[in-house]
């Protein structure tokens, strides 16, 4: 018998989806083995009839949801997914790789004596009990590694997304009692106020990136970037040389210092493809290039290009767009 | 106040890392301080500036091959160095245990006020030895801290999550790894140099009894390189994406 605790993610209440995404691509690989065990487990007040109406698949969602656990507190959190590991005797343990997961995973990693294997990316069935293969040297090389505990945690960045093919729907909540060690230790961090930042979409989510490097122009060139991106339903992003320049927040950088993104759709804007910041967009499904330079050496790295100046090739490709999804 | 900072070298970004049968050739490899460990020693070193009578000491575990960079180290402003080798570490986890026990035998037992790491060495990324580190020490931390205000009393400290900023109130002893925007490292000057090299680098040997938790087997080459289709035309582009990808 094999069991698999999946950490399901929630903010204001709101389970993320690349948790449930997670959760759903277990309950894929399980529902043909009758000795995979999949639960979850779910810190913080969530609406739970809402949630059981998103789920599918089988097995038990212990749920811990005090009303002091609502706001993550890494101590806690850490402690409660610890207990229950070891108590129900699991196997593995599955994050959607996310800044949470980064920071409680390792403390896990130390808590349970397990191996922590990190952005793990596409990950089937054998990927369990084998390793992660992942990308290092700004994803020039490729190591495999090897878990060398019998327990073992997985943050899972991205993974081919499937076809809903269950249809089981059997899953119970248990409810995680709240334990008293609130009060026992206020040494550590306490979150004191989150200020989520309205309709924004977090790079590392996107399907859709249109990123933007010095050759934009200005900071009021990206204008007719984030156009494009709000008609795509995706969101804009940046080279460090523009962070650097001031020109865009240093939350859209994306590179080696910056985001590992893996968006479906990838627009290279004046941006010349240095390594670093290949790096970040090593794991994107298509590549589309606009620059001027035919030598620029994102040609390389691109599936589709354009040679010309954004500032004149973008107001044709939006035109052509909104053309395009009138149409369709 | 006693500041400790962990630094570790990574390739140079402009370094071809080769591969011979599978394994790799780091023989055209220039090794430098990790990027995001230069964010993390000027933090600390700012704080000594702040409060009088601070001590910020760097640690690496590392060959001694990487004295060089805790000199890098010591021109930042870094007032002592210790390099933890005798041990080979191959996993964060073993670093972690390396860094947490030398840190504990440099402090006598007791933990250093702050502890400062980057958040991630920019060649395997793993982001794992920091948390790892502060579980061992039994500290409070923040993982890829932007912002920090310290006073006598506490910190408050602020990072970017997905779609938001997250603020954090902590006590001493914390531990805090270091996103870029935290601060502008500065430049080392001729003189701080030669100032570095009147200080010394503590050798601090270490014999690490804990096995990895994970190993790396096998490490290949990756192509990026690919087949570019020009387009002339824009409208040609969006029916490619739209048509034959399918992705608008
Ligand atoms: C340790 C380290 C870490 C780094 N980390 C990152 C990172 O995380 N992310 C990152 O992006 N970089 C990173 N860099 C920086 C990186 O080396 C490059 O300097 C940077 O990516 C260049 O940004 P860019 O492509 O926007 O600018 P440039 O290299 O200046 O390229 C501008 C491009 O725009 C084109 N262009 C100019 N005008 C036009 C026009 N009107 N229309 C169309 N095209 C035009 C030019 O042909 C050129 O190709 C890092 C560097 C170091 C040393
Ligand atoms: N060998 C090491 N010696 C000292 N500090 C290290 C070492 N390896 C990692 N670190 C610290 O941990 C951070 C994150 O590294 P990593 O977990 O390897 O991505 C680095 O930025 C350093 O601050």
């Amino acid at each position: 018998m094999k069991k698999y605790l999946v950490f399901l993610e929630q903010r204001d209440g709101i389970v993320k989806n690349t948790s449930l995404e997670l959760w759903h691509k277990l309950q894929e690989l399980a529902a043909p083995h009758h000795n995979i065990v999949v639960c979850g487990i779910l810190v913080g007040g969530v609406n739970l009839q809402q949630l059981a109406a998103e789920l599918f698949g089988k097995g038990v969602i212990y749920h811990a949801g005090d009303e002091r656990l609502m706001l993550y507190n890494s101590a806690y959190y850490a402690q409660i997914v610890a207990e229950l590991f070891q108590r129900e005797a699991f196997q593995a343990l599955f994050f959607a790789d996310t800044i949470l997961s980064r920071e409680l995973a390792p403390k896990l990693s130390v808590l349970l004596h397990a191996s922590l294997l990190s952005g793990t990316p596409i990950f089937d069935g054998a990927g369990v009990d084998c390793g992660s293969v992942r990308p290092v040297y700004s994803a020039s090389a490729a190591v495999s590694f090897q878990p060398e505990r019998s327990t073992r945690i997985y943050t899972v960045t991205s993974f081919l997304k499937s076809e809903n093919t269950l249809s089981t729907r059997h899953i119970e909540f248990k409810a995680l009692e709240p334990h008293c060690f609130f009060d026992v230790d206020n040494s550590f961090p306490f979150i004191r106020r989150v200020v989520m930042l309205e309709g924004v979409q977090d790079l590392t989510e996107a399907a859709i990136i249109v990123g933007g490097g010095r050759g934009v122009g200005s900071p009021e060139g990206f204008v007719l970037l984030e156009q494009l991106a709000l008609l795509l339903g995706g969101v804009p992003g940046a080279s460090r040389a523009v962070v650097d320049e001031g020109w865009r927040p240093h939350s859209e950088q994306i590179g080696q210092t910056g985001r590992m993104v893996t968006p479906l759709l990838y627009f290279a804007c004046g941006i010349s493809g240095s390594v670093q910041h290949l790096a970040g967009i090593g794991s994107a499904t298509t590549i589309v290039a606009i620059n001027s330079d035919p030598h620029a050496p994102i040609f390389d790295s691109a599936d589709f290009g354009i040679i010309g100046d954004v500032s004149l090739v973008l107001p044709k490709l939006i035109a052509a767009l909104q053309d395009f999804l009138k149409k369709k | 106040m006693n500041i400790a900072v962990c630094v570790c070298q990574v390739p140079d970004t402009a370094s071809v890392i080769g591969f011979v049968d599978g394994t790799r050739d780091l023989s055209r490899v220039n090794e430098v301080m990790n990027p995001y460990d230069e964010y993390a020693l000027e933090e600390a070193v700012r704080l000594k500036e702040r409060f009088s009578g601070s001590v910020v000491t760097a640690f690496s575990v590392a060959p001694p091959s990487a004295k060089e960079m805790l000199r890098k180290a010591l021109a930042m402003g870094a007032d002592r160095a210790v390099l933890v080798s005798g041990t080979e570490v191959s996993d964060p986890y073993q670093t972690a245990l390396a860094l947490s026990r030398s840190l504990s035998s440099y402090y006598a037992n007791t933990l250093p006020d702050l502890v400062f790491c980057g958040k991630q060495s920019t060649d395997f990324q793993s982001a794992q030895v920091p948390l790892m580190l502060a579980e061992l020490l039994g500290m409070g931390a923040v993982a890829g801290i932007r912002s920090l205000s310290t006073s006598a009393e506490g910190l408050r400290a602020e990072r970017e999550i997905e779609g938001g900023v997250e603020s954090y109130d902590l006590h001493y002893p914390a531990l805090f790894s270091v996103e870029k925007g935290l601060n502008i490292p500065r430049k080392t000057t001729i003189k701080s140099v030669i100032e570095a090299r009147k200080k010394t680098i503590d050798i601090f040997p270490l014999s690490l009894d804990a096995t990895p938790f994970v190993v790396m087997k096998t490490i290949t080459p990756l192509e990026r390189k690919k087949k570019c289709q020009f387009v002339l035309d824009e409208k040609e582009l969006i029916r490619l994406l739209g048509e034959e990808r399918n992705l608008l």
